[in-house]
């Protein structure tokens, strides 16, 4: 009977051993532990034996299963490592396959820029205010000490709409973000800091002009502010915009009706290498305009002149995105097709 | 205002070069927009004489040239022009020597076989303008000495400066007005010179008139005539004609060149009349409404009332006053008696009859900004001296009509507003001297002010800040020394706020794989009549090109327009967006954002299945625009009646709360035809002021999560039912639905459809009971019965 015992171990054994599939192995579990199975057929025969031999054989029986249940074990995870093997050979992949990268549209240079600037404008408090691009000649000239007649207007080649004129002339397309600094002072009391951002329209269209353009403007009134501080502030927002600490800003002395005194402000550059490079060299460039508000434009606003005086300063976005990110034909801004947004747009997780 | 180095040189005793005093020029606000200097640019030329020109054996139409420059020096030239010949001096640009025409550098090198040491010139190549050109090389008059420079050869008169003058500076609009300028700003020494009066040989012979409606009129100008007898109208002496061939004016008649001479020269322009053109007595006064008038080029024109005229016995007008001569007055070579007119206008009159007569001309320019109120009579006498001597005759009495005494402004600088406007200390003894030198005359001065009166050319000078403005301009505004800003606390910027959700709004959709696009905020008339919407246009009177001649109803054509470029391009897909405001009816603006998708939804490859865009591509993306902005899905009821531009079966309109925030779908297959694009366009517009700006708000979170029970359920419904609409129904049957998912949806026949419904229900704090979910069950089902669906089993 033990020898028995033993054999049916050593004919299991091998039987398992050999065993490659899991399918397999149940059945074979099922034909040794199972309920007809070898080693359950001997147990059942333990009833007919003596007491003493039941406890030697049924230790022996005990020990054959241990041995079966561990050689199982072992053999099915032996399997299940083999087969898995084979899933994961069977899985591959060629990642080398190529996959596409871009996974986002672009934002137009004019928003970008729109962005940078209000950032460093905000660090000096100043604060957005809005006005409509459809004026009327009130807004865009009157109080901006631009009388009618005035040869300064024809300098703006200003597009004029059908509607019907009101009290306050003219419908028109602004021809300049000015508007808003009267709109602004109205409603606000000084001392304040204003800017604004916006569309503005001249009737002037080649390889350096379009139609339409975009302006940045800001303004301050206060008491004591002049053209010291205007001088400063320009150079301070340059600086930070070009991202030169060494830039240095030259201002000419100009003409606008509503600042008295006028300039124009160039920053220095030089050409290296086909690029143009800020803040090196002697070369100028004319960058926006500016000057100490005119007392009538103060006035308009509702401020008293003899009390505040304002300084303001003008320019040109689409200008200054072609300057920083090199964006050669103005034209390209507005009549972009889809070569001209990869090349020059940003990622919206640059914005 | 272009004028020659050498001319304003006899305005101005200076040391400095030409560079320089562009440099200046720039510096006290007469921006230098051009400058020409002919030793830059004539470096390595030189004036030569072909000493021999024989044919090329090489060539039948090139010749080789021997030629000589002044130090006897001669050169082997190969050259192709007609013109080349022996004995004609002509100019020799050496190698090394940049082409102005080509910007190219000159080479020595071989033609046919024979080396050319140069090349001979024509006019074309260095980029002159010249009236009546030879063809070939520049032809010097005989006797040209060799020595002379090749600038002065070619009337560059020692560099040619070209000032933009800004409006206000009506002084600037003569060389001796920007001599005056530069002289104060340290550039040199004005020269005053002596004006000496013409012998008058008899009493004024004219009657000249002026009619009574003038008489207490703002516009009544001041006038000094004079004429002058037995002139030879001939040709111009040639130092004339070099002079104003540098300021680029026509030549025409020594008169005529003369009075344009005058008028660059001192500032004031003269209209000249042939005296025995004027019929009777001349009398000036405004025109009549409607009346016609002829100028000297034949161009008519229809002149209102307030416009100022001269005429004579016949009535007509002879000359538009201050803006342009007339026709029959003109002079010619028969020319033999002329009336001169030197007058200063009301620049305001002037402004106003040329801008309604759109009559430009160099008069009009100096008038509208305003002429030296007391230089009439001088200036005509400098004209009339200068006629005499070159056109001989003699002159009458000068006659004024309306003569007035200029009375000068006073204007009080104090110390106080000088230091608060340029912000740094300037002493008031120096701001004195610059305006001195600017040639205002002190009237009194003490500790802290002084006071000026204003000098007859400067119409600019009205206030304090102008005198700031002129003592700072001359200092140089590089003297003004920088200060700080004071740091400046500001309460919340709310309308950043918004402009800077906006610039989310624009990453949302970028991240969303569209693109930013900004076009023009104009459009053609024949795109804005199809996306008008009943709406009425804004047009542009006076636009450049029909393709901007309105205001854009919509951001659509422009996005069109751009999408059907970039398809013509040979893109296969184009996503794009644009956010900005549309005009219409009585110039109201308002915010839109507007989306397009056309063609491929991803560019071919080997990991999507090729696919179009469709409607609910572009819904997607309306629908994360408004999740950006906080509106509930739920909340929004979709239309199916839509502007004529949109696709009538495949397109919506979206209400939030009963008001309509915008469209989306497929356009119209006409619209395809008139952008010429082949693929279905799928957009969206919305309007972004009608969506309320939903506040954050405060979320309750249940971390004790209780079982969910899912229902699915499928019905069958008639093809044209709107599943989306229903959906957003169901949500409202009970509240323990929180979740609505159609899962299947498939068309059975022609006119049903089977959809699956699936539906989330949680009471979110306690289990819900089998019951509880039969009831909404019962509930769905019942309400959709009634719409006509019908459960499938």
């Amino acid at each position: 009977m033990l020898t028995d015992l033993d054999k049916l171990l050593g004919s299991c054994l091998l039987e398992i051993e050999q065993c490659k599939s899991l399918k397999k192995i149940e059945e074979i579990r099922t034909a040794i532990l199972g309920r007809n199975g070898k080693l359950t057929e001997k147990m059942r025969t333990l009833k007919n034996l003596s007491d003493e031999d039941k406890r030697v054989v049924g230790a022996k029986i005990n020990e054959v299963k241990a041995n079966i249940i561990e050689k199982l074990n072992s053999q099915i995870a032996k399997i299940e490592i083999k087969e898995l093997e084979e899933k994961i050979k069977e899985e591959f992949l060629d990642i080398t396959m190529p996959v596409s990268v871009k996974s986002s549209g672009f934002i137009h240079p004019i928003t970008k820029v729109f962005a940078e600037i209000a950032s460093i404008l905000s660090g000096y408090g100043f604060k957005f205010e809005d006005g409509p691009d459809i004026e009327s000649e009130h807004f865009n000239f009157d109080v901006l000490n631009m009388p009618s007649h005035h040869p300064a207007r024809t300098m703006h080649d200003t597009f004029y709409l059908n509607a019907p004129a009101d009290d306050y002339g003219c419908k028109l397309l602004r021809t300049h973000t000015s508007p808003v600094e009267n709109r602004a002072m109205l409603k606000n009391k000084p001392p304040l800091r204003i800017f604004t951002i916006g569309r503005v329209f001249r009737s002037d269209y080649d390889a350096t002009h379009t139609p339409m353009f975009n302006q940045v403007e800001m303004l301050v009134v206060d008491k004591d502010v002049g053209f010291a501080q205007l001088k400063w502030l320009i150079g301070d927002i340059l600086k930070k915009f070009f991202e030169v600490e060494n830039l240095k800003v030259r201002f000419r002395p100009s003409f606008f009706p509503f600042t008295e005194p006028s300039a124009e402000a160039d920053i220095n550059y030089s050409i290296i290498n086909g690029k143009m490079k800020f803040g090196v060299g002697d070369k100028w460039l004319e960058i926006g305009g500016c000057g100490v508000s005119h007392p009538n434009v103060l006035k308009d606003g509702g401020i008293d002149p003899n009390k505040y005086q304002g300084i303001a300063f003008g320019l040109g976005i689409e200008r200054l995105a072609s300057l920083k990110y090199g964006i050669p034909d103005l034209r390209g801004y507005f009549e972009s097709d889809e070569r001209w947004r990869e090349t020059f747009g940003f990622s919206p997780a640059e914005l | 205002m272009r004028f020659s180095f050498n001319w304003l040189k006899k305005h101005l005793d200076t040391n400095l070069s030409l560079s320089q005093i562009a440099e200046r020029l720039t510096n006290i606000g007469l921006e230098v927009e051009k400058l020409i200097d002919p030793n830059e640019i004539f470096k390595k030329f030189l004036i030569v004489k072909i000493q021999k020109a024989e044919k090329h054996p090489n060539a039948d139409r090139l010749k080789v040239c021997n030629v000589i420059d002044a130090e006897d020096r001669t050169f082997q030239i190969v050259c192709g022009a007609p013109n080349a010949r022996e004995g004609l001096i002509t100019i020799l640009a050496l190698p090394g020597a940049i082409i102005p025409s080509s910007n190219e550098v000159l080479k020595k090198n071989k033609i046919r076989g024979i080396e050319s040491q140069g090349m001979m010139c024509s006019y074309e190549e260095l980029s002159l303008k010249i009236e009546n050109s030879v063809d070939g090389i520049i032809e010097l008059p005989i006797g040209t000495p060799l020595t002379m420079s090749v600038g002065d050869a070619l009337n560059f008169d020692g560099g040619i400066i070209d000032v933009s003058i800004t409006p206000n500076r009506g002084d600037c609009f003569s060389v001796l007005g920007i001599a005056r300028d530069l002289a104060a700003a340290g550039a040199g020494k004005f020269i005053d010179h002596p004006v000496h009066s013409v012998k008058s040989s008899f009493a004024f012979p004219i009657v000249i008139g002026k009619d009574n409606s003038l008489e207490l009129s703002e516009n009544i100008p001041v006038m000094a005539f004079r004429v002058i007898r037995n002139i030879k109208n001939i040709e111009s002496p040639d130092w004339l004609k070099s002079l104003l061939k540098s300021a680029e004016i026509n030549i025409i008649s020594s008169v005529v060149d003369i009075s344009n001479f005058c008028m660059l020269d001192v500032g004031t322009p003269f209209q000249i009349y042939d005296l025995d053109k004027i019929e009777g007595e001349m009398k000036i006064r405004f025109a009549k409404r409607n009346e016609n008038f002829t100028d000297f080029s034949d161009k008519n024109y229809k002149l209102q009332e307030n416009m100022l005229v001269s005429e004579d016995t016949t009535n007509k007008p002879l000359c538009l006053l201050g803006i342009k001569s007339g026709k029959k007055i003109a002079c010619d070579e028969n020319t033999k008696n002329i009336l001169i007119e030197a007058a200063v206008f009301n620049p305001v009159n002037i402004a106003k009859t040329g801008i309604a007569l759109d009559a430009n001309s160099d008069s009009r320019t100096r008038f509208e900004r305003g002429v030296d109120k007391t230089n009439s009579q001088k200036a005509l006498e400098i004209v009339s001296r200068l006629i005499i001597d070159t056109c001989g005759g003699e002159a009458s009495d000068i006659y004024i009509l309306n003569d007035t005494i200029y009375q000068p402004l006073i204007i009080e600088l104090t110390q106080r507003k000088l230091q608060s406007i340029s912000g740094s200390y300037i002493s008031l003894e120096k701001a004195k001297a610059i305006l001195l030198s600017l040639g205002l005359n002190l009237i009194n001065e003490n500790k802290e002010s002084v006071k000026f009166s204003v000098p007859s050319w400067r119409y600019d000078l009205n206030i304090e800040e102008d005198l700031i403005e002129e003592i700072l301009r001359i200092n140089g505004y590089d003297n003004v020394k920088e200060i700080p800003l004071k740091s400046f606390i500001t309460n919340e910027d709310k309308l950043l706020k918004q402009k800077n959700k906006l610039s989310n709004l624009k990453k949302v959709l970028a991240f969303r794989n569209m693109s930013e696009v900004i076009s023009y905020s104009f459009t053609k008339k024949e795109y804005a009549e199809i996306f008008q919407n009943h709406s009425k246009l804004i047009y542009i009177i006076n636009a450049i090109s029909s393709d901007f001649g309105v205001m854009r109803p919509s951001l659509l054509p422009n996005l069109l327009k751009t999408a059907s470029q970039s398809i013509n391009y040979g893109d296969k897909s184009v996503s794009i967006f644009e956010i900005g405001n549309i005009f219409i009816n009585d110039c109201e603006q308002h915010l839109h954002i507007s989306g397009l998708r056309i063609g491929n939804a991803s560019s071919r490859n080997w990991l999507d299945k090729d696919r179009k865009f469709d409607v609910f591509n572009i819904k997607s993306d309306l629908f994360a625009a408004l999740d950006f902005y906080g509106v509930n899905e739920k909340n929004i009821k979709i239309e199916t009646n839509t502007p004529e531009y949109y696709h009538p079966s495949r397109s919506g309109s979206i209400f939030l709360s009963k008001k309509l925030i915008g469209y989306f779908g497929e356009l119209h297959p006409k619209i395809n035809k008139m952008f010429d694009i082949s693929d279905r366009i799928e957009c969206f517009e919305l309007f972004i002021e009608n969506i309320e700006n939903n506040k954050t708000k405060v979320k309750e979170y249940l971390s004790r999560v209780f079982p969910k029970i899912e229902r699915d359920f499928s019905f069958v419904f008639n093809i044209n039912d709107k599943i989306g609409n229903i959906v957003n129904e169901i949500y409202k049957l009970d509240e323990k639905i929180t979740k609505v998912d159609i899962f299947d949806l498939f068309k059975m026949n022609a006119i049903q459809k089977s959809i699956g419904i699936t539906v989330v229900l949680d009471a979110k704090t306690r289990t819900l009971t089998e019951m509880e979910a039969n009831e909404v069950s019962d509930k769905i089902i019942k309400y959709i019965e009634n719409l006509s669906g019908k459960l499938r089993i």
